[in-house]
């Protein structure tokens, strides 16, 4: 059963052609994973299903209802929470009040008294509990993504939109992160997943769909996807596929 | 008792205490300036109060406190002076006059992305100097030639005019500062502190920003707008150049740096010793050097005292409670400075500088603290989850 259906989707910023009639969709339960080269869409997509940029043409639908150009918080409130590339904390709180402040909003929508005490189980889920009181200042790239990781699944989303929570990292704290993300999958969160880093990608993902030009160009299970040769074009141009 | 439970009571205390202090100076052959202090300081911790949840707790950094303020000034003087409204009717007309060109301006400019930071700040401004335009050319307003007052009858059962000036600002001073901590410790307080913090990754999360941002500015200018309609008496003559300058913002925003933006009882600490401090310059004969004096202030405690001059005493509150009363209770044994005003002037000035005394310098003069300050606080205006946590 799909959880969020994309149906040609197309969002244009002046002249460049972000998206062009994108359609595809999530399956409830399952970890999708976005790939494609630079400025293929990858992050427009996630902006338009977030709510962060209406589209210009095409329909979205989530849980069986329309979504089309409902506003990021209505979004939120719905059930689908994202993370940021570059970590986007708040920061004059610290990192228990970040996630205190979205277990008040999102899906959750819970009252100010008792947001501290929920925050802590999120805490403790991310391993953050030890530098919960800190500044976010004094935090480390690592541990500012889990921070977008705790926020989000504090909103309590049935949705999560993962944008490159790997990109910048070491390969151990890859493979924690990777970790980390079927933790989350366990609860019964579905996953779509932009990333770079394609043998994480690929490892954890049952589906992937591959994006260039703003259009889809693949999709399937990861193994076959990753040896279409269209996206192996797409990803090392032609030679890449005399190669 | 929730922590909520005890703020809410310490309102109430405070409340009632301060409502029996006329009748206690009048017990004590005070003089009578004591009330017209008291009340004008109440007048100016609501306006920075409300000042403060807009921008304080949202960011949004506005200069239209003036226009709320004379909205609610002149909706009063020309409801009763030209159409014979009584007072108690015009009254809550300075309100909802001031909340709807709130709104009105929150509907235009809260849509506009574009509009934030510095231009959302110029259109405040203009605001002011466009009603400042409209009322001295209309003269169904003002049309330049100001409104007279002193002829509007005040109910009875509010005493004398100083009791009933007393009274009306106690009520508005305590209902505004009472809203801005309902706002702080609460969902919508949070979610405003998170559109200052990152507009959009708030709506991200689910804050509804646009309707909060309103809710923010309603309460801004509502309450703005009904002290300026108590105030409209004060005045006397309402004249534009009086009510539409720049004094009013210029003051609250001093105030509200000064005590701290973001924490509720920041503007309160900051209105009470900018305007005790204002006052007894003024009185000493000192008015042109008045705003050097405060201009310098301000610069230096917003050196060293980032976060406010609440915060701060809070984090150090035995070194504020000694140092006041100490410096308080010589003061007035020894009749120092010849009035009780003076004497609390003096005190709040030398607690204020001893509170600037940076950490690091007090950890190697005295080996310590007392106790809370040891640990660092949270940032500014964020520690209510910790405390209601518990």
């Amino acid at each position: 059963m799909s959880l969020l259906a994309v149906s040609d989707v197309s969002k244009r910023f002046g002249g460049v052609v972000a998206l062009d009639g994108v359609t595809m969709e999530i399956k409830d339960g399952e970890i999708l994973g976005l790939v494609g080269p630079n400025g293929s869409g990858k992050s427009t997509l996630i902006n338009v299903l977030s709510g962060f940029y209406p589209a210009d043409r095409g329909r979205v639908s989530f849980g069986g209802a329309d979504a089309t150009d409902l506003p990021a918080h209505k979004l939120a409130a719905l059930g689908i929470a994202r993370t940021y590339q570059i970590p986007r904390p708040f920061d004059t709180m610290t990192p228990r009040q970040n996630i205190a402040v979205s277990h008040m909003f999102g899906h959750s929508r819970h009252s100010f008294d008792g947001a501290r005490e929920a925050a802590q189980e999120w805490l403790e889920f991310t391993g953050l509990a030890d530098v919960a009181d800190l500044g976010v200042g004094e935090l480390t790239l690592h541990q500012l993504k889990f921070l977008e990781l705790a926020r989000a699944l504090a909103t309590q989303p049935s949705l999560l939109l993962l944008d490159e929570v790997l990109a910048g990292l070491n390969p151990n704290e890859i493979d924690e992160s990777v970790e980390m993300i079927r933790r989350i999958h366990s609860q019964g969160i579905t996953i779509l997943i932009v990333e770079h880093v394609v043998r994480a990608v690929t490892a954890l993902s049952d589906r992937l769909v591959v994006l260039n030009h703003g259009a889809v160009i693949a999709e399937g299970e990861p193994g076959e996807v990753m040896s279409d040769p269209a996206v192996v074009t797409a990803y090392l141009g032609d030679r890449g596929r005399s190669a | 008792m929730t922590p909520r439970g005890r703020v809410l009571t310490g309102f109430l205390v405070a409340a009632v205490a301060l409502f029996f202090v006329p009748a206690l100076v009048e017990a004590a052959d005070l003089p009578r300036f004591f009330v017209i202090f008291l009340f004008t300081a109440f007048f100016w911790i609501a306006q920075s109060s409300s000042w403060n949840v807009l921008t304080g707790f949202s960011g949004y950094f506005s200069f239209g406190q003036g226009a709320w303020y004379g909205i609610g000034v002149y909706a009063v003087a020309v409801l009763t002076g030209k159409h014979g409204w009584s007072f108690i009717t015009a009254l809550p007309m300075a309100g909802l006059a001031a909340l709807v060109a709130g709104l009105g301006l929150g509907l235009v400019v809260f849509r506009l992305r574009r509009l934030t930071g510095e231009i959302f700040a110029l259109t405040t401004l203009a605001i002011a100097f466009v009603l400042a335009a409209l009322a001295r050319l209309l003269p169904a307003i003002d049309g330049g030639t100001g409104v007279f007052m002193t002829g509007t009858p005040i109910p009875e059962f509010l005493g004398d005019f100083t009791t009933a000036m007393y009274r009306m600002t106690l009520v508005i001073m305590i209902l505004t500062v009472l809203a801005a901590y309902l706002t702080y410790s609460s969902r919508l307080g949070w979610g405003l502190f998170s559109i200052r913090d990152d507009e959009s990754v708030a709506g991200g999360l689910g804050v509804p920003v646009f309707r909060y941002k309103m809710t923010a500015l309603g309460i801004n200018s509502f309450f703005a707008g009904l002290m300026g309609g108590v105030w409209s008496l004060q005045l006397g003559f309402v004249t534009v150049d009086d009510v539409f300058n720049i004094r009013v913002p210029l003051f609250v925003i001093l105030m509200s740096v000064l005590g701290g933006l973001g924490h509720w009882m920041g503007p309160v600490v900051g209105a009470v010793i900018i305007f005790t401090l204002s006052d007894r310059l003024n009185s000493a004969g000192l008015t042109d050097v008045n705003q050097i004096i405060i201009g310098s202030l301000l610069v230096v405690l917003a050196l060293a005292v980032k976060e406010g001059v609440y915060v701060r005493m809070r984090d150090r509150w035995v070194t504020t409670l000694v140092t006041f009363f100490g410096v308080m209770a010589i003061a007035t044994i020894f009749d120092l400075m010849g009035s009780l005003i003076s004497d609390f002037a003096v005190a709040m000035v030398v607690t204020v500088l001893v509170l600037m005394v940076p950490d690091r310098l007090r950890e190697r003069v005295r080996g310590g603290g007392d106790g809370p300050d040891q640990q660092e606080g949270p940032p500014v205006g964020m520690e209510t989850v910790a405390e209601t946590g518990q």
